[in-house]
């Protein structure tokens, strides 16, 4: 997988910006504030249709502009893939694959694959379910593209079921909800079969890079705790995981009603991350925590390797310096060669070779 | 900001679904630069509509009349009635010739987002046809998506008891295309939905 070129207009500071990176590693040096992140954000919206940074499309747009243009063209296998996008600053972001409007997310992750390392990532492990979830998602999503659909499906399924429990609390219509509580317990199981599977792609990878990650070895095991259902067995179908998510909400339907939300369901799953039976989340030294949450990045990015065939693009934001260099050589150790986008504000932290790049407000220049 | 009418008529059609202000701008521009009587004629044309056209007393399509041209059809068979979530979704079946039924326009699908539960919708109105009408099946074709699922599930829940047929479109394959071409939502549904042969 390889991005040929990229150009951004008014998105963040770039009122126009063409890029034509190099086939394997770009190294982009700059000052702080100069855009090196704003490039690689403008490279993942392409691939996930959202910023990494989980900003609002409207603060991508550029001050004083009315739209931001991002377009790039990737190759994989001899397929070239182009990819344009319009963010307003009001109103309804569009897409066009190769010219024409995609049916949805899983179009583009279908033919784009890319992996990004943030400095954030140890949110990934420290801070709640969510983040968690987020990740298993967008893994699931990059190795069967059909998920994004079904979690959108799931998502919206959801808030239809708590819009009805925040407007009628007790006064809700019975068969309203027990029609909702059935299409929720199939799209759900839907849904958790997918996390299922990608808990069992993902943990034996993160288990075994943990040992080449961190000084010390330690057994990563993970437990995947559904909402309601306490751990369901990893093989369940989603039939059998349908009748017990409806089980469970049928249980919980009373205490649904006084609080007005939906407490049952793959939307307020976690997944536990232990290292030798401590939880990774409360019980773990930082630098432990680290290596998990590298890790899972990693692992991200082999599965989808194994999956495609191909190295998926490979973004690296400013991570070597909240590394120790032993730590950010064993992470370059364990990436195979693709295309990666690194940024640095410091040249000789990064340890890595390939073309470097000198990133300014004004655009980059091969330095 | 441009003159004040231009901006009235403006504002008046970016409020129209699928005109952003752009657009509006480009079709008021358009309006001020046809003749006259072209112009006229677009007025009236909504004027007339909305002074003509009403809702059918029995199945709540648009109409000139009291009943829709379906409803007074003798040769419409009146135990089987399709559920649409709108009037124009009427059009798009009949164009099939394959459904010789009465309708029922609902008005929209469940979705407590905007404030619309089975109230909110002529699913009262559906009910009191099933005997009234000697209806026997009832077909729940609206749009496949959550809230138009959800809605074909409550009539379903509603109608079973009264010894209804309720059964829902199938999702599948467009005619004539390739496999390969299929997106995986309406193939994943299609193979759910498999046939013996």
């Amino acid at each position: 997988m390889r991005l040929l070129w990229l150009e951004l207009g008014y998105f963040r500071a770039y009122r126009s910006l063409h890029f034509e990176p190099g086939a394997g590693v770009n190294v982009l040096i700059g000052d702080n504030g100069t855009g090196k992140t704003s490039i690689l954000e403008g490279i993942g919206y392409l691939a996930s249709l959202r910023s990494f940074r989980n900003a609002p499309d409207a603060s991508l747009v550029a001050d004083g502009s009315d739209e931001a243009i991002v377009r790039g063209e990737f190759t994989a296998a001899e397929r070239s893939s182009l990819v344009e996008i319009a963010i307003p600053a009001q109103g309804r972001r569009s897409v066009l694959l190769d010219g024409k409007r995609p049916k949805g997310r899983a179009e583009i992750a279908e033919r784009v694959a890319l992996v990004a390392f943030l400095p954030d990532d140890l949110d990934l492990v420290k801070r709640g379910p969510a983040y968690r979830r987020g990740y298993l998602d967008e893994a699931a999503v990059q190795v069967w593209p059909v998920a994004a659909s079904e979690f959108g499906e799931y998502d919206r399924v959801v808030r239809q079921r708590n819009a009805l429990l925040r407007r009628e609390g007790h006064n809700a219509d019975v068969t309203t909800l027990d029609v909702l509580d059935e299409k929720l317990s199939s799209l759900g199981s839907v849904v958790l079969a997918r996390r299922l599977a990608v808990v069992a792609l993902l943990e034996p990878v993160v288990a075994e890079l943990y040992g080449e990650l961190s000084e010390r070895p330690g057994r990563v095991e993970w437990r995947y705790q559904a909402a309601g259902l306490g751990e369901p067995d990893r093989e369940s179908s989603a039939d059998s995981l349908r009748t017990l998510l409806g089980d469970a909400l049928a249980g919980a339907r009373a205490g649904d009603l006084d609080r007005r939300i939906t407490t049952v369901g793959p939307h307020r799953d976690e997944v536990v991350m232990l290292i030798d039976d401590r939880d990774v989340r409360t019980r773990a030294s930082q630098g432990e925590q680290r290596s998990i949450a590298l890790g899972l990045r990693v692992a991200a990015y082999r599965v989808l390797l194994d999956r495609r065939g191909t190295p998926p693009v490979l973004l690296l934001d400013d991570v070597f310096s909240e590394l120790d260099p032993g730590r950010g050589e064993r992470l370059v150790g364990q990436l195979p060669q693709g295309q990666v986008f690194v940024t640095s504000a410091r040249e000789e932290e990064v340890p890595l070779v390939g073309d470097r790049w000198t990133v300014s407000t004004d655009g980059v220049r091969a330095a | 900001m441009f003159e004040a009418p231009v901006q009235k008529l403006i504002d008046e059609l970016a409020r129209l679904p699928g005109v952003g202000r752009k657009s509006a701008q480009r079709l008021a521009f358009h309006i001020l630069q046809i003749e006259e009587v072209d112009a006229r004629r677009l007025a009236d044309a909504i004027i007339e509509m909305r002074e003509t056209v009403r809702l059918c007393s029995r199945c709540f399509n648009i109409t000139d009349e009291e009943e829709c041209s379906i409803c007074r059809d003798l040769r419409r068979d009146p135990s089987g009635i399709c559920v649409v979530e709108r009037a124009q979704d009427i059009v798009v079946v009949e164009r099939t010739q394959e459904f010789k039924g009465r309708y029922h326009v609902l008005g929209g699908a469940i979705s407590p987002i905007e404030g619309i539960g089975p109230d909110q919708l002529r699913i009262r109105q559906l009910v009191a046809r099933i005997d009234a009408e000697g209806v026997t099946e009832v077909i729940a074709a609206t749009n496949p998506n959550v809230e138009g699922d959800t809605t074909a599930l409550y009539i379903a829940r509603i109608l079973k008891p009264l010894g209804v047929k309720v059964t829902r479109l199938a999702s599948g394959l467009p005619v004539g295309g390739d496999l390969d071409y299929a997106d995986e939502i309406t193939l994943g549904r299609a193979l759910a939905g498999r046939q013996e042969l």
